[in-house]
């Protein structure tokens, strides 16, 4: 199992290709929870999350001769399919807003104790990340990826300019733009007047 | 650097590996110089601290275990199902395949056949010329070959056998027997075309009209392997 990990994610593919159901496991196993905290923090709703997974893959499954290992890594490909149906599920839910949700161990969406926490201090955090959650839902499309690809999964400017297929002038426009939202509508759930150049 | 230039790119100039070491620095000497861009810094990095805390939070979510359940079960049925089809197509040329060597087979069994049929019949042609030489030598009369003739017709239109029987049914159809001739094998016998009065007939037994017995006639004799007559023929 160790050596089959070790693999290289084209090598996987030509044997899932060929019927190997393992390799074909192990190429999901690999990569569907990035796939899935990108799909979710971009629609904020784990359904539709959990949809666009499962697309992503029937997509791999069904033409696995899409990828091309010469042009990148396969992570990047399954990155980019994520995003085309991200971009039609908010294309299709513009004003989505999704309600309560648990996880399936019964918690809130994203939030898990992990740790102790004093219940005060636990429903303090949470509430917290629902304003940012709710911060990042409300960003404009564009900038939410921005936000997302670069504060969130911590991609670099040249990935994430790779990954939205725009420049990096573009991305960093972006993210500034995103970043001056984001800012003002935490001031505003923090009750901090508006910053005047914030949004601007 | 001025402030717009600093919103722009100067928050996260660390972080942006495409700035240059001297943009980097010239952030850096803004935000100290700038007391309006160092608190935006300041409040970016809370947002950062905030975003990376919910980043945190968020970051052992996965995909639930139904998906990978339903992505195993697509690809079974999927892979099983591309193996059947692909089975019935093998299959499906397979059969047009020998199909195809069947018709070439049998095109070439019947090319090679109908050579052999004709080469069969220019050989029994030969033969029948033979068996026709054969009764002309027999006999040394001019109309047995043009009955040979007759019989090669005849034998061009049906079987070599069929004409070979058939020719000895017309060459001894006709003949009226002689008084206390017994004819038991034809093998031997000759067929002689001759001319005699009529009255010669009553010396061979039959009956003779006498006004008419005068006459020059032709009659066939059919002789056996003794040289006597054994039946008489008026030829049509």
């Amino acid at each position: 199992m160790r050596i089959a990990e070790q693999e290289r994610d084209d090598v996987l593919l030509r044997r899932a290709a060929k019927g190997d159901e393992e390799a074909f496991t192990l190429i999901y196993r690999r990569h569907q929870a990035a796939m899935y905290r990108f799909a979710l923090r971009m629609t904020g709703n784990t359904w539709a999350a959990e949809e666009i997974v499962q697309d992503v893959f029937m997509t791999l499954m069904r033409d696995p001769k899409k990828y091309d290992a010469t042009r990148g890594a396969l992570g990047g490909f399954l990155y980019g399919v994520a995003r085309n149906r991200v971009m039609k599920h908010l294309e299709r839910l513009p004003r989505e807003i999704p309600l309560e949700e648990k996880n399936e161990d019964g918690t809130g969406f994203g939030i898990v104790l992990q740790d102790a926490l004093t219940p005060a201090i636990w429903a303090e955090k949470r509430e917290r990340m629902q304003q940012v959650r709710a911060a990042v839902q409300e960003l404009p499309v564009e900038f939410r990826e921005a936000v997302v690809l670069c504060e969130l999964e911590e991609m670099s400017y040249e990935e994430a300019a790779q990954m939205a297929g725009c420049p990096i002038g573009t991305i960093r426009s972006r993210l500034h733009r995103g970043r001056a939202l984001l800012m003002a509508k935490l001031e505003i759930f923090r009750g901090v007047p508006r910053r005047a150049s914030a949004a601007r | 650097m001025t402030c717009e230039e600093f919103e722009a790119m100067g928050l996260d100039a660390e972080r942006d590996a495409s700035l240059s070491a001297a943009e980097r620095a010239a952030a850096n000497e803004h935000a100290g110089s700038c007391s309006r861009c160092a608190a935006l810094q300041d409040s970016w990095q809370a947002a950062g601290v905030e975003l990376r805390a919910f980043a945190e939070d968020t970051a052992m979510a996965q995909a639930p275990a139904r998906v990978e359940m339903r992505l195993r079960q697509e690809f079974r049925t999927r892979h099983v199902t591309l193996k059947v089809r692909r089975t019935a197509v093998v299959g499906a040329w397979a059969l047009a395949a020998a199909a195809v060597l069947v018709g070439v087979v049998s095109w070439i069994n019947w090319r090679k056949g109908s050579p052999n049929e004709m080469s069969n019949e220019l050989k029994s042609a030969p033969s029948v010329t033979n068996s026709a030489g054969n009764t002309a030598n027999s006999v040394p009369n001019p109309v047995a070959p043009m009955q040979g003739g007759g019989a090669v017709q005849q034998r061009g239109s049906a079987g070599a056998a069929a004409s070979q029987t058939l020719v000895a049914e017309n060459e001894l159809s006709g003949f009226t027997f002689l008084p206390g001739a017994v004819v038991t094998d034809t093998d031997g016998t000759a067929i002689l075309r001759v001319r005699l009065q009529r009255g010669a007939l009553g010396a061979l037994g039959l009956p003779v009209n006498e006004e008419r017995a005068n006459e020059w006639i032709q009659v066939d004799l059919l002789v056996g392997d003794d040289g006597l007559p054994q039946a008489v023929r008026l030829p049509q």
